[in-house]
């Protein structure tokens, strides 16, 4: 009797059997409590972040220990070529996927060890995704796809219909409400889906190649757009992999090879500087097509 | 929220009519047969319980049961006992006679038929009522003085005198070795459904039939087999009938067990549990088409999803929790599958009164099987819906917004 007691004492006080990773995991990833930063301090913090892909047979690493900070009110742009590991960081900063190792702190909040559940409810009220293929949902007016955000965030439906009308007047489309989205131009359908990424007043707007869909006058609609949205006051991402387009942040971030290469600060915006942007872009493209 | 996922359910419904139609028609045709069949038992049920009406619900027989061996000429009924007994329970026997029956053959001028011969008491109409045509009953004076007076239905009066119409006329026939002529004093009508007639054998029978008075064929002195009795309508059947057994028991020194009592309640309910047995059988069968149609709908929403991968990505991107998803994808089967089972109802429904209408039978269709059968193919569609479901709510974004 007393000897099993003992070995049950032994049991609960010690440390028990944990893997190296796991303790590298708790120390890594020692959560803060959510209300001491939420709401002031850096809108998004990488700290250590690393991302393996599990193929099975090999492992692959996506991003190699990022660090990594932006301030709220930023206009940053994420450049990199395909397979620099832009991609991935685009997917764990739209908390749509998870890091292997470190933390990501959106709003002060670590979202590494987040549940499914929890990540949607993120990605509901703190996160405007703007896709390169627009994503708005088929067979569904304009209005009932910004709606949609806020259906999910349970907002009451007279105040969803005219918050959905408020945005879509904001970007222009106040008469093509009720329009599908293949009755839609590209860059309409794109504005629709920026009047839905800001349903939910997202303090992060995080797009995704938003004008790899759009020519060239829609694009800069677009990114002239953006620009307005970051003047009054929204902290915007923008990962991409065109100069003409990164140019329109204030701050260019260059991955390769799954690291940050180069952070930059850009002060010349198109149609800001003596050179005039659109001329700048359509030589850029000029340049590209060779 | 649930408004909002039944209004997507009805739009993605909308967006393939042909696909979501066809969808549909499993579950249509399985609640259209149920509904037909159980309602086809039902109705086979009331017209059976009306055939017992007809032929007398409250009627039953008594005689030795033919399982004793010694039988005895005491365990034979006479005329004096039947009247005891008429005495002992005049509270609760409406009508009782000895179960008279005979046959010979009916002659006048040319013609030769087989007749039927029921003796009876004056009063058997009172527990078997007819529809006198012509002339009357025999009454009480015709049993009395034993009067060779018959009543026959207009079939058999066609039959042996060639018209309906047969009051005064009389033929010869035989009872017990001793030919007479017999005057026809009445003439009824039989009132059979096309059902009823099926079932009693067809008014085109070849033999004609006719009432006469039981003292014709029962003599003061005569041994008899069985007692017929008729209870009046208010007496507890069960109860009457077991006293009345051991009553008949008692009297010829029998034990209750000893004696053999044929009720037509019981001929009613074991004919009524078989039609519902039988009913119940092939209604499930018809549920196994309801299976048929829930795999369909299973089908359906597995394509549906994989079609809807992206959109599913979309909406998780956009904040849907795997429960919205789940929901969304549950609300579009089962709405799928309750709308084929009202159209199935309609149909069955409809169906089953067209059959009634061209038969000029009146159907019996209970509310209670509508309600089953359209809350058994939503739960179908929940049912089948789930795995679909399940399926696109636990897609991952990531995946479902990189599908093209």
């Amino acid at each position: 009797m007393i000897k099993s007691k003992k070995t049950m004492d032994a049991r609960g006080g010690g440390p028990g059997r944990i893997s190296k990773e796991e303790i590298i995991n708790m120390v890594l990833r020692r959560k803060r409590p959510a209300h001491e930063t939420e709401g002031s301090g850096p809108l998004l913090k990488l700290e250590n972040l690393v991302k393996i892909y599990d193929t099975g047979a090999i492992k692959v690493l996506g991003l190699k220990k990022i660090n990594l900070t932006v301030d709220r009110g930023e206009f940053v742009a994420i450049m990199g070529h395909s397979g620099s590991g832009k991609s991935t960081l685009m997917n764990i900063l739209g908390c749509l996927d998870r890091p292997t190792l470190g933390h990501y702190y959106l709003d002060g909040v670590d979202v590494a060890e987040m549940t499914p559940d929890e990540l949607s409810d993120i990605r509901n009220r703190k996160i405007g995704f703007v896709f390169q293929s627009f994503n708005l949902i088929s067979r569904t007016s304009a209005l009932k796809n910004v709606e949609l955000p806020m259906t999910y965030a349970r907002v009451p439906k007279a105040k969803r219909v005219e918050r959905a009308h408020m945005l879509l007047e904001r970007v222009g489309l106040g008469a093509r409400q009720d329009h599908m989205p293949n009755e839609l131009s590209g860059g309409q359908r794109q504005r629709v889906a920026i009047a839905r990424a800001l349903a939910n007043q997202p303090p992060l707007i995080l797009a995704d190649e938003p004008t790899g869909n759009l020519d060239t006058a829609s694009s800069i609609e677009i990114m002239e757009l953006f620009r307005q949205l970051h003047k009054e006051g929204a902290t915007v991402v923008v990962v991409t992999h065109e100069e003409d387009i990164a140019a329109f942040a204030d701050r260019v971030i260059r991955f390769s090879d799954g690291q940050v290469q180069s952070d930059t600060l850009n002060t010349h915006h198109p149609g800001e500087g003596p050179v005039d942007g659109m001329e700048d872009i359509l030589e850029e493209e000029a340049e590209d097509a060779d | 929220m649930l408004i909002e996922n039944m209004k997507m359910a009805f739009s993605a419904i909308r967006a393939n009519k042909m696909r979501s139609a066809l969808t549909m028609l499993g579950i249509i045709i399985g609640i259209g047969s149920v509904i037909s069949i159980v309602s086809i038992g039902d109705t086979m049920r009331g017209l059976f319980a009306d055939l017992y009406k007809d032929v007398g619900i409250t009627q039953a027989y008594f005689s030795i049961g033919y399982w004793v061996d010694d039988v005895r000429q005491s365990d034979y009924f006479n005329l004096d006992e039947m009247e005891r007994a008429r005495e002992a329970f005049s509270d609760q026997i409406a009508y009782i006679d000895s179960s008279a029956f005979t046959s010979d053959e009916a002659s006048y001028k040319r013609t030769k038929i087989k007749f039927e011969y029921q003796g009876i008491d004056y009063n058997y109409q009172d527990v078997q009522p007819v529809d006198m045509v012509y002339g009357r009953y025999l009454n009480e004076g015709d049993i009395l003085g034993r009067k060779k007076n018959v009543v026959m239905d207009t079939d058999s009066a066609r039959m042996l005198f060639g018209v309906e119409n047969a009051v005064g006329k009389t033929f010869r026939t035989t009872l017990y070795g001793s030919t007479d002529d017999f005057t026809v004093v009445g003439v009824y009508r039989k009132n059979m459904n096309a059902f009823q007639a099926l079932m009693m054998g067809g008014s085109n029978s070849d033999k004609g039939s006719a009432f006469i008075p039981y003292t014709l064929l029962t003599w003061p002195n005569d041994n008899f087999y069985q007692l017929h009795v008729y209870a009046k309508d208010d007496v507890n059947l069960d109860l009457f009938f077991s006293q009345f057994k051991s009553y008949v028991a008692k009297m010829h020194g029998r034990q209750p067990e000893d004696i053999y009592m044929y009720t037509a309640m019981q001929e009613m309910t074991s004919v009524d549990s078989m039609m519902g047995g039988l009913s119940m059988a092939v209604g499930g069968i018809a549920a196994i088409s309801l299976l048929v149609g829930g795999i369909g709908i299973m089908n359906i929403m597995l394509v549906s999803v994989t079609e809807r991968t992206r959109e599913i990505g979309i909406r998780k991107a956009l904040g849907a929790r795997t429960r919205d998803v789940l929901i969304q994808f549950l609300t579009e089967s089962a709405i799928l599958s309750a709308c084929g089972g009202i159209i199935g109802v309609i149909m069955g429904v409809g169906l089953v009164s067209l059959g009634g209408a061209l038969l000029g039978m009146p159907v019996v269709i209970k509310p209670g099987v509508i309600l089953v059968a359209v809350s058994f193919s939503a739960v179908v569609g929940i049912f089948f819906g789930l795995y679909p479901a399940s399926k696109a709510a636990k897609s991952d974004p990531i995946d479902a917004l990189r599908y093209e």
